[in-house]
């Protein structure tokens, strides 16, 4: 499902920071993997590499047989939203929406139309177990509740793989683990392929699957 | 001070678009009224600089308005005791036919007394053709004109020139060459002197002479010999000194100088939205920047005097920018108001060079930065009191708060009361001007909030549209009315602006055609001059009979017009057979009867005047007229009040009788021609050319042209509010792309989120397309909403203080429907750049923008 | 009226005036100059040479007629040459009282035009003369000296000073005049203005016409110009049959 060959990013800066170097890995359909690390190993950069947010300074990524690298702005626009949900550790919903306009987002994004996204958006919340908050701004709910609404739009659109990174980093330890649980939960619902990036350990071990990242290269790879 | 180099610079640098922007706001404000004063001053000072040069020694002269005077006139001045040396002149205006040269200034004066009070300077001519005075005196088709004219046109002595004249167009010999500098240097060069009798006959001038210039004898007092010159004359002339002359034309050009000095207060004053617009975005961004130097000890004056340093320097570097700007504008504009100048009023005039003002510069300079400062003012309060330890926590900061919002809104309603207060209390004068300026101030207190409230209405539809890039703009908009605001305010007076001058010019428009259609309707006009304003040559009465003779024309009417002073204002005076005049053009009286009024001025009992003037000079029906004519105090009850747009300064309707006996003076400017029913208005039309015109220089305007005409003469006057509504559209999307700057930086994260979860490019750029949309929609709304009352107080002013021209309260509501895709399209060109910025921005970037 | 007796200048000076000794008064040195002038009529066809500082020589003709005698006659002048100048003339009533009229005709322009008292001392049509050069000087409007005595070209002199009145408008200050003991001929006369001489005129080629002691050429020197102008009278005649027909503003208009 996500294929990684060779990559490397090396960001412009003055001293020209290496944070990838050429990592190869692959990760089959449904599997759950976390990527851990310490600060500056890399794992942010490549999860944004995977999801199409940047691009690569050499090597290749294929997602579902895609090469990312041949493909134009929008076409990788285009892939993100069909195969990618992404769930960050700020939650980055926008504070002028409600909950279910936020996640409406990405459908609207897509053109749905109006009462088929209604329809998913209020279906997804109550995945979530937020169907009594539909029209709650996010600021008027908790962290754990806005990373759920985060998760919902994560999801709108069923996507094949979803992305999150330090999908708990700021939510307490009891939340984190409802969040994470939620996650396991829905992989199994949906099937999808899961990357976590994370440098709680707990997270971590709760993965079938963990790539550790040390200076931009692949420290371990190891499967429970 | 250090702070500026720590703090500004590095700001500066990394904002250069947004400073760039912030200082063209300034720059366009203080460039507009450099340029649009200085031209006119140049233009101004070429007419005084001409006046004075023409003058030479002359200490008084001695006119009766523009109709002239018999030759008599001149020994009854030279009697004078005191007058060393009075010699006539004949001043007017020739079209050559030498491509680039335009006109040409004659001067016709008599050769013998004209050298007492100026010098010819002529040059010595090498080859021993001396230029003879005799046979310059014994010459009918003697000319001197000067070296620049000579040098550009390759004439030399004896040469031939040919100059039109009222007897068709004639040979005329260079018979002097007058060196450069003094009397050769007026009118630009262009300046020929003849003989006086000479130019009478070429100008169709009778026996009558322009003006008499004149020299007092030494020791004598100049008032004193004035006075005494005023005392024989009697009332109907006017004894000036040279320089005073340029004053009478300085109250003509007025109305310009109105319009000039309301597009760049207008200019300034978006200029200001703009400036205080930038501030108010940098406080904010800088709010962290502020807390940490504030917890570092930095105390609350020196906040405040950082931000008011930093606006006065952006307003010192904008203005003396524009100031060179303007005087680059200038050159255009001398150019274009000299044009304006003799085709509105007939009176043609070369500002060869634009020279600027030092006191116009410092004023302008100065306003420059004093509005920079005052648009700062409120800003740099708000950073001052921004409290250090909440700057430095992360959230939000943007929306005004509550108490602010109320303060504005009882300000606002303060002054609108108070300006229906003004207007309540009769809003003349100083009265109507307070009530527009209170209108203006209510309208601005109230923007935010009126933003925010149209904000909001306007946020489901837009969702509605586009369920995402609509609402986050329309969101963008409620949450920060800070960053929005200042721009809007500028766009909605830009708007109201067009509102105004638009409507006033579709309120003349109307009129002038409704006017037209009952006033000038003879099919032909006959004129002596190609345009109808400029009066420097006249014909004889018996051409009228002429064109009476010719097959096809059913009644010719005679008309005279000329600007004479009543009660200092140069108004114009038009002499006709009544009678004739009414059987075919009627226009009713707005006060009085109108078969009375025709009756009596037919009879010569009673004068019809414009309602402009009406309206300036507070005259009604029944009140004594008195005008000074050269043979005596003409007193003539005012019959009634006619609409009329003859003139803006205002006319005066006489029996042409009247004229005669009181100017002495049966020439005629303009024949009207009505044809018989069937005939054919291209056929009379050549038959006067071949029988009347092969003797006597006329054009023969047909209806259709002369309204075209006048038309264009009109949209001439319009097209200065053109200028105006380019300076302030430009200036209103200075202030889109300002706000879209700020707002696309502070929306990166935003903007980022949509990429991240599936925003394609364009999809991206129309959410920032869409808040400039909104931005441009709501500026829009406001101005249209504004600029009712704006034409309200343009239409007051144009009739209590300008032109006194009653003009019907009408809504443009075309102009407001094209107002509508032209804001909105500025504000799409204005989201152009700061669209592709937002595309080309840094995903990874945004995210972790914090 | 004939007690006032007036001395002509310039060209009103062309008459001859008879040897006659009459004592030391400069005014009745100056009437008795006048005196010996005396003729009903007089008529001469004028040669013009205008010479301009820079040597430029222009050459114009004028006839020239006259009827009556000092302070109460009417001259008319008109020019004959060159073509382009043809027919300008200039119509002078002297008057014993007060100052001339005078109306200049030009034919082109079809326009006869009064000449202003403010414009007499401008130059007569480019020549050296001015306006108020052709006028004949009324005897009483001056006050007069007698200098001592000095030799033109020879011949012995009275000179004397002529100060206008106050009643006189004149461009002049004062004038020194040269009469001929011999035969009361004025032979120079100098015209000082405000800066010092303005005009120089000296009369020569002296002739007896008809009994009338008369100088057939005359030079004027414009001080200020540095131009000079010399007239030769030709065709020289006195008492020539004229009416006062020949002297109006219609025979002015007429042409000839």
């Amino acid at each position: 499902m996500i294929q990684l060959s060779g990559v490397s990013k090396r960001f412009n800066g003055k001293r020209g920071v290496v944070a990838l170097d050429n990592v190869w890995f692959h990760v089959p359909r449904g599997e759950m993997v976390s990527i851990v690390g310490p600060s500056g190993s890399g794992k942010s950069t490549l999860l944004n590499l995977i999801g199409g947010l940047d691009r690569p300074t050499s090597g290749e990524i294929e997602i579902d047989g895609e090469r990312l690298g041949g493909l134009s702005d929008d076409n990788l626009t285009r892939l993100r939203r069909d195969k990618i949900g992404f769930i960050f550790q700020f939650f980055n919903l926008l504070p002028t929406l409600t909950c279910l306009e936020n996640v409406a987002l990405p459908l609207h994004l897509r053109g749905w139309p109006r009462r088929k996204i209604n329809e998913r958006s209020k279906e997804l919340l109550a995945l979530v177990g937020l169907d009594r908050r539909l029209d709650h701004l996010p600021d008027e709910l908790s962290g754990g509740e806005r990373q759920r609404v985060a998760i919902a739009r994560a999801l709108s659109i069923y996507p094949p793989i979803l992305l999150a990174d330090e999908p708990t980093g700021n939510l307490d330890t009891q939340t984190g683990w409802e969040i994470l649980k939620l996650i396991h939960d829905l992989r199994q619902q949906l099937g999808a392929t899961v990357l976590i990036v994370t440098h709680d350990r707990a997270v971590a071990e709760s993965c079938p699957r963990t790539i550790a990242l040390r200076d931009g290269r692949i420290a371990g790879d190891s499967r429970q | 001070m250090i702070l500026l180099r720590l703090i500004t610079w590095p700001y500066v640098r990394k904002h250069l678009t947004r400073t760039a922007l912030t200082l063209t706001g300034i720059l366009l404000g203080v460039a507009v009224f450099v340029g649009m004063h200085t031209a006119n001053q140049s233009v101004l000072f070429a007419f005084q600089r001409t006046i004075d040069r023409i003058a030479g020694a002359t200490q008084l002269q001695v006119t009766a308005g523009e109709t002239g005077f018999d030759e008599s006139t001149l020994e009854r001045v030279q009697a004078v005791p005191g007058v060393r040396a009075a010699a006539p002149v004949i001043q007017a205006v020739a079209n050559i036919g030498i491509r680039g040269e335009g006109n040409l200034l004659i001067l016709g004066v008599d050769m013998l007394g004209d050298r007492s009070l100026r010098d010819y300077d002529l040059e010595e001519d090498d080859e021993g053709a001396v230029d003879d005075p005799l046979v310059f005196l014994a010459r009918a088709d003697s000319l001197i004109i000067t070296r620049p004219f000579a040098l550009r046109n390759h004439l030399t002595v004896n040469s031939t020139l040919v100059l039109d004249t009222v007897d068709g167009p004639k040979r005329f010999t260079v018979r002097g060459i007058m060196r450069s500098g003094g009397l050769a240097s007026a009118f630009g060069g262009n300046l020929a002197v003849m003989d006086i009798y000479a130019a009478q006959r070429m100008f169709g001038r009778g026996r009558k002479f322009d003006r008499i210039d004149l020299a007092v004898n030494e020791g004598e007092r100049i008032d004193a010999v004035q006075v005494r010159i005023e005392r024989t004359l009697g009332p109907g002339f006017q004894v000036r000194t040279p320089g005073s002359r340029g004053r009478e034309i300085e109250s003509i050009a007025a109305v310009y100088r109105l319009s000039a000095n309301i597009t760049s207060l207008f200019a300034l004053f978006i200029g200001m939205f703009i400036i205080y617009n930038t501030f108010a975005i940098a406080v904010t961004q800088r709010r962290a920047e502020i807390g940490i130097l504030r917890a570092l000890g930095a105390t609350q004056s020196q906040i405040r005097r950082l931000f008011l340093t930093e606006s006065a320097v952006a307003g010192a570097i904008g203005s003396v920018a524009g100031a060179a700007a303007g005087i680059l504008l200038a050159r255009a504009l001398a150019k274009y108001i000299g044009g304006l100048l003799s085709e509105v009023y007939g009176i043609g005039e070369r500002a060869e060079e634009v020279s600027a003002n030092p006191n116009l510069i410092g004023l302008a300079v100065t306003a420059g930065v004093v509005t920079s400062i005052a648009a700062a003012f409120l800003p740099a309060r708000n950073a001052a009191r921004i409290d250090p330890v909440k700057a430095l926590q992360k959230g939000k900061y943007e929306s005004l708060s509550e108490g602010e919002n109320r303060a504005r809104r009882s300000a606002a309603v303060i002054s609108a009361l108070s300006a229906f207060a003004c207007l309540g209390l009769g809003g003349r004068g100083v009265l109507l001007y307070t009530g527009y300026l209170l209108t203006l101030i209510a309208a601005l207190l109230l923007t935010p909030a009126a933003g925010l409230w149209l904000s909001r209405l306007i946020r489901p539809v837009l969702r509605r549209v586009r369920p995402v890039e609509g609402a986050l703009a329309a969101d963008s908009l409620i949450q920060t009315p800070r960053r929005t605001s200042g721009t809007i305010a500028a766009l909605m007076l830009s708007v109201s602006l067009v509102i105004a001058l638009g409507g006033m010019a579709r309120a003349s428009y109307a009129s002038i055609v409704q006017w037209m259609n009952i006033a000038l309707n003879p099919d032909l006009f006959v004129s002596a001059t190609q345009n109808l304003t400029a009066r420097s040559y006249r014909f004889p009465p018996e051409v009228g009979e002429r064109i009476q003779n010719v097959p096809g024309v059913a009644q010719v009417q005679l008309v005279r017009d000329a600007r004479v002073l009543y009660r200092g204002r140069p108004v114009m005076l038009v002499a006709a057979d009544i009678a004739g005049l009414v059987s075919r053009a009627r226009l009713p009286a707005i006060e009085g009867d109108t078969d009375r009024m025709y009756r009596e001025a037919a009879a010569g009992k009673g004068v019809i005047v414009s309602d402009n003037l009406a309206a300036l000079e507070n005259l009604h029906a029944g009140d004594i007229l008195e005008l000074a004519a050269p043979a005596g105090m003409l007193r003539l009850p005012i019959a009634g009040v006619v609409i009329d747009y003859s003139d803006q300064q205002g006319s005066i309707l006489i029996e042409r009788t009247l004229f005669r006996r009181y100017w002495n003076d049966d020439t005629v400017d303009l024949f009207r021609v009505y044809l018989e029913p069937r005939a054919s208005e291209s056929a009379v039309r050549q038959e006067i050319l071949n029988r009347v015109g092969s003797t006597t220089r006329l054009f023969v305007l047909t209806n259709r042209e002369v309204r075209d005409y006048i038309l264009r003469l009109t949209d001439q006057w319009f097209s200065l509010t053109y200028v105006q509504i380019a300076v302030a559209v430009l200036v209103a999307v200075l202030g889109i792309v300002n706000t879209l700057t700020v707002s696309i930086t502070d929306r990166r994260r935003e903007l980022g989120v949509l990429k991240a979860v599936g925003a394609l490019r364009r999809q991206i750029r129309g959410a920032v397309w869409i808040e400039s949309l909104t931005i441009g929609f709501l500026g829009l709304m406001l101005g249209l909403a504004l600029g009712a009352f704006q034409l309200f107080y343009a239409l007051e002013i144009s009739r209590r203080d300008i032109a006194g021209i009653r003009l019907e309260y009408q809504y443009p509501l075309k102009i407001a429907l094209a107002l509508a895709p032209v804001m909105l399209g500025a504000a799409l060109v204005a989201a152009l750049g700061p669209a592709e910025t937002a595309v080309r921005g840094s995903l990874v970037e945004a995210l972790e923008y914090e | 009226m004939n007690k006032r007796r007036s001395v002509s200048a310039a060209l009103a000076a062309t008459a001859l005036m008879a040897p006659v000794l009459f004592g030391q008064d400069g005014r009745q040195i100056i009437a008795e100059s006048q005196r010996r002038t005396r003729s009903k009529s007089q008529r001469y066809e004028g040669a013009l040479q205008v010479m301009d500082a820079k040597r430029h020589v222009s050459a114009k003709r004028w006839n020239f007629i006259r009827l009556g005698s000092f302070g109460d006659s009417k001259s008319l002048l008109r020019f004959t040459e060159p073509p382009e100048v043809r027919g300008v003339a200039l119509l002078i009533y002297n008057h014993p009282d007060r100052a001339s009229d005078q109306w200049m005709w030009r034919p082109e322009i079809g326009r006869d035009q009064r000449i202003a008292l403010q414009d007499r001392s401008t130059r007569f049509f480019g020549t050296d003369f001015s306006f108020e050069d052709l006028e004949e000087r009324d005897v009483n409007q001056f006050d007069y000296k007698v200098l001592g005595d000095e030799a033109v070209d020879g011949a012995k002199c009275w000179k004397i000073d002529s100060t206008p009145k106050q009643s006189k408008s004149s461009q002049y200050t004062h004038s020194l005049l040269w009469i001929r003991q011999d035969n009361y001929v004025l032979a120079r006369l100098e015209g000082y203005g405000r800066n010092g001489l303005a005009r120089r005129v000296l009369y020569r080629d002296l002739q007896n016409v008809q009994g009338v002691w008369t100088a057939r050429t005359i030079e004027v020197f414009d001080a200020r110009k540095n131009s000079r102008t010399i007239l030769t009278l030709d065709k020289l005649e006195y008492n020539v049959p004229l009416s006062e027909s020949d002297f109006t503003l219609q025979a002015l208009r007429r042409g000839s």
